[in-house]
């Protein structure tokens, strides 16, 4: 990939980061297409195929990705629309779960860029730890990868969609309440 | 269940069976995949191996070590005393004593058909499941899914302004019960011509279209009473208004609460109406839900706060509808003069007192449509 587009994409994640971080939302949903597929799924827990502790009974059926699957329940699944009423519940002074809002901080790193299916499209990898201080003892850690298509859109990336793993089966955070 | 790690498994010949999903060579965890299928189990720590009816079958150095001496049959995993469903809902208990599965539910059982089998084939649970940890004492979520329709205008109030649900229990015209159909069991109802849907226009447009296959499905009670949110004693809560979910609150010590929630959609309802619930699910009840995360933020400091000394002896209220609730023969249950009432608070920790105090079952004072297991009449 081109050095200058890779530069290019890993200061535009850094500058979304820090966006999130100061609660910029508004200023942050601007970043995202029209029409911005974002998501977030979990990880089962499963035996390989390989395991010696069971006994499959039907091979061909056996599951052993452990990541959720398309069509089933997501930690997160929205659409720009659903993301800007999520920003607009934010703004209404009733949302306890951020009233006192999160202390977030976004550290984003192995940031892979590859050419996308069209012109003015990238594939992106990116690694993420997410540390959240709340009230006065209140912390949490996500951790995860992001797979992005970003797009240029009039000039400027913009996320067109972006895919979050977050690497825990059991969710230790009581909530979702910050984006990622 | 409870603290006790089960595993439940549909055997080989088709039988379902529910299990301490613990190793009894040295009580390692046995299993530790959350679903697949397989034949048989096998012991990470030494390799016992268990068929999945339970028999203990396979004992490495068996001849050498045990010298034939231990007996195969008496090891098998230690199995759940009662195993009974309700219409697909498994449930089980760990006291062969305990009153039959019909029984402990007694009328609670039309209030979960009006939930689980409002149409021809019941229900079905969308793929996937959410799972996650709550800094709260269970019993918080179990009496708010049953009896609080007094939080929603004021704690869920951001997410009705915002267009994540109808908001059913927000509006003055609403109608309603608080009711409870014996037992501990507790529901939120609104009237039957409330609408507390999820907010798509594709799930609204269903639910006016099957409401009169429902009502005759259900019976005349449904013209009385439309059940939006309950909770099935102790920790089984369900709720159809702005999600369609169904969780069990698993305790995780006093202070921590294991959630594993679930979405469900009539077997029959059409691919768009159950893609719909899916993402109202997402969007509504689960982690990042809505609704959920404002309720789990005051729980956890409704529970932290009960670790001080002089906080945990502070009385708290729940008088509200005191003296206003009444036995409603229609429902067969206790029902509230308003559709806001703490009634079901009172039944549901009266419940939870008699139990924990009770030295028997033959002991528990039983209540409305509880008429088996040796007992007579009513409370």
């Amino acid at each position: 990939m081109n050095e200058d587009v890779s530069r290019e994409v890993e200061q535009f994640l850094y500058r979304e980061a820090r966006l999130l971080d100061k609660r910029r939302f508004r200023e942050w949903l601007e970043l995202l297409t029209e029409d911005v597929r974002y998501w977030m799924g979990s990880r089962s827990n499963r035996y390989p195929r390989s395991s010696k502790a069971i006994a499959i009974l039907d091979p061909d059926r056996y599951v052993e990705d452990d990541l959720t699957q398309e069509g089933e329940l997501a930690i997160l699944e929205e659409t720009k629309q659903t993301l800007s009423q999520r920003v607009a519940r934010l703004d209404t002074g009733m949302a306890w779960a951020e009233d006192p809002p999160s202390r977030s901080r976004h550290l984003i790193t192995n940031i892979e860029v590859e050419p996308g299916d069209a012109a003015n499209e990238v594939k992106v990898y990116s690694n993420f730890m997410v540390y959240r201080s709340r009230a006065e003892t209140e912390q949490d850690f996500y951790v995860g990868a992001r797979r992005d298509l970003l797009r240029r859109v009039a000039g400027s990336w913009k996320i067109a969609d972006r895919k979050i793993i977050l690497d825990q089966n059991v969710l230790l955070a009581k909530n979702v309440s910050i984006f990622f | 269940m409870g603290e006790d790690p089960v595993l439940v498994v549909r055997d080989n010949a088709g039988q379902v069976r529910a299990f301490l999903n613990v190793c009894r060579h040295r009580g390692n965890r046995l299993c530790r995949a959350e679903a697949g299928n397989t034949a048989t189990f096998t012991c990470a720590y030494h390799g016992w191996t268990y068929r999945n009816d339970g028999r203990l079958v396979g004992v490495p150095y068996l001849k050498e070590a045990y010298h034939n001496e231990l007996d195969r049959e008496r090891w098998g995993l230690a199995s759940v005393a009662q195993l009974d469903n309700y219409k697909g809902l498994y449930f089980a208990t760990f006291d062969p004593e305990a009153p039959t599965l019909r029984e402990y539910l007694g009328e609670m059982t039309w209030y979960l058909d009006a939930f689980f089998d409002r149409r021809e084939g019941g229900v079905e649970v969308i793929g996937g499941m959410h799972k996650w940890v709550m800094p709260c004492n269970w019993k918080f979520p179990a009496e708010n899914f049953g009896g609080d329709a007094y939080h929603v205008p004021w704690s869920h109030l951001s997410a009705v302004k915002t267009a994540f649900s109808t908001g059913i229990t927000t509006k003055p015209e609403t109608t309603g019960s608080i009711v409870s159909p014996g037992n501990g069991h507790i529901l939120i109802c609104v009237g039957p011509n409330d609408v507390g849907d999820p907010p798509m226009p594709e799930i609204l447009e269903y639910e006016k279209e099957i409401r009169p296959e429902v009502e005759k499905r259900l019976g005349p009670r449904s013209g009385r009473i439309n059940p939006i949110v309950g909770t099935a004693f102790p920790n089984f809560s369900m709720l159809r208004a702005t999600s369609r979910t169904f969780r069990v609150w698993h305790p995780r010590g006093p202070d921590n609460t294991e959630v594993w929630s679930w979405v469900f959609t009539d077997r029959t309802a059409p691919p768009h109406v159950k893609e719909a619930i899916r993402l109202a699910g997402i969007r509504g009840f689960s982690p990042s839900g809505t609704f959920e995360q404002d309720d789990m933020d005051n729980w956890q400091e409704c529970t932290r706060t009960c670790r001080g000394v002089v906080s945990r002896r502070l009385a708290v209220n729940t008088q509200m509808g005191l003296g206003h609730e009444r036995f409603d023969a229609n429902l067969q249950a206790w029902a509230s003069d308003f559709r806001m009432s703490e009634s079901n608070h009172r039944q549901f920790y009266r419940r939870w007192a008699q139990l924990m105090t009770a030295e028997s079952w033959a002991a528990v004072p039983r209540s409305n449509g509880w008429a088996g297991n040796g007992h007579t009449g009513h409370e």
